[in-house]
């Protein structure tokens, strides 16, 4: 894809590094830009959206763990909100200014974890998401500085994915009311975690993102991963998910058992898998956006607006 | 680059790391402090991701860029 940039084309065509603006094309700063919006968006957001269920932590040992994922997860949001202000954007403004609705996080963490149980769950589907996201970013990306500032971001992601597996073959093996919640909460936040990766490929005609190797893998490969790394650990541990593994001419796919996409209702926290809906349907319910977009969004800026009253620039 | 934050008045430091003896210094981030003590405090919480056994910050002025990737060479 030649641009009016010839430097710039030729650092893309030999896989080489961007490492400045002075490099970048337009279209090449707004797509990144674009990119580490989501990324800072929902590392922040999921802060707030772990916190509510970290307090309902069985132990004290677990809610340490708990708040350590947290603040890892503030670090993460840190560095794609720095790269950002190199760029040239107003950090504050982005994090403490914008509209909620304009926040480009995934619809998921709008869905509140109410439970241990339901944090144990996001750490299993949400973060093994997250991880197969950034490892994608970090393995591909051409942008340098965040290239490199994805190192930390993915040591961490292991620890989160580990306390998700630890304590799910955990409640798994408990059995009873502790497996019976482990199943209810896997019964709704797998299908959420699916739409996670967003339109599948036959759907989505260009993506800018992959033409300057701001990630590597298409939606659907993204999706496949995520499955191929989730489907078979909770097969293990004896936990019920909605797809299956199936090979032909050597060939994995994992297969969804349900009509994909299909309805969600939110605050009954319930799928109709028996109710398909087109990706229209999906995309107006993702732009309402969920039940705790507003509530965790002013959370954060309420604060920052009150310090600023009582001390004015 | 001037850089917005709740204190008025705050830089750049570039935060440098290595894990092992064997290992050159390098730059692993960045942080933006008002003041020497909270950069490194920044620095500490931040990149908090590896037992270091070398970790540095720098205020990102006191660098004197003599050519990079997409600059003007200034020496």
């Amino acid at each position: 894809m030649a641009t009016a940039n010839p430097a710039f084309d030729q650092l893309m065509r030999n896989g080489e590094l961007i490492e400045s603006p002075n490099e970048m094309t337009p279209e090449y700063k707004k797509e990144l830009r674009h990119t580490l919006t989501v990324s800072g968006d929902t590392e922040l957001i999921s802060a707030p959206a772990y916190y509510l269920a970290a307090q309902r932590a069985p132990s004290i040992n677990a809610f340490m763990t708990g708040v350590a994922i947290i603040q890892d997860e503030l670090a993460h949001a840190h560095i794609a909100y720095h790269i950002l202000e190199e760029l040239g954007e107003d950090q504050e403004k982005l994090i403490f200014s914008r509209d909620p609705k304009s926040f480009r996080y995934p619809y998921a963490f709008d869905v509140p974890l109410e439970t241990w149980t339901e944090l144990i769950v996001a750490n299993l589907f949400y973060d093994q998401a997250g991880f197969c996201l950034l490892g994608d970013i970090h393995a591909e990306c051409s942008y340098g500085p965040w290239k490199r500032g994805l190192n930390k971001v993915m040591a961490e992601e292991n620890f989160h994915l580990r306390n998700g597996r630890t304590w799910a073959k955990r409640m798994a093996a408990a059995g009873g009311e502790a497996r019976a919640n482990l199943q209810r909460a896997v019964d709704w936040m797998f299908p959420l975690t699916v739409e996670w990766f967003g339109l599948p490929d036959a759907l989505k005609m260009h993506s800018t993102q992959l033409d300057f190797r701001l990630k590597g893998k298409t939606n659907d490969q993204l999706r496949q991963w995520w499955l191929s790394l989730v489907v078979p650990y909770c097969e293990e541990i004896g936990i019920r998910v909605p797809a299956h593994r199936e090979e032909s001419d050597g060939q994995v796919t994992y297969v969804l058992d349900y009509p994909f996409p299909c309805t969600f209702d939110a605050e009954l926290k319930r799928w109709d898998l028996n109710d398909p809906c087109s990706w229209d349907d999906v995309m107006q319910r993702w732009r309402a956006r969920g039940p705790r977009n507003a509530e965790m969004v002013g959370a954060l800026q309420e604060e920052f607006h009150k310090f600023r009253q009582a001390h004015p620039r | 680059m001037q850089f917005k934050r709740v204190h008025d008045d705050v830089r750049a430091y570039e935060v440098f790391a290595r894990k092992l003896r064997q290992e050159p210094l390098r730059q692993i981030g960045s942080v933006v402090a008002p003041d020497d003590d909270l950069a490194a405090a920044y620095a500490r919480a931040t990149y908090d991701e590896e037992r270091w056994i070398e970790l540095a910050v720098v205020p990102r002025e006191a660098i004197n860029t003599l050519w990079a990737p997409g600059e003007e060479a200034s020496a």
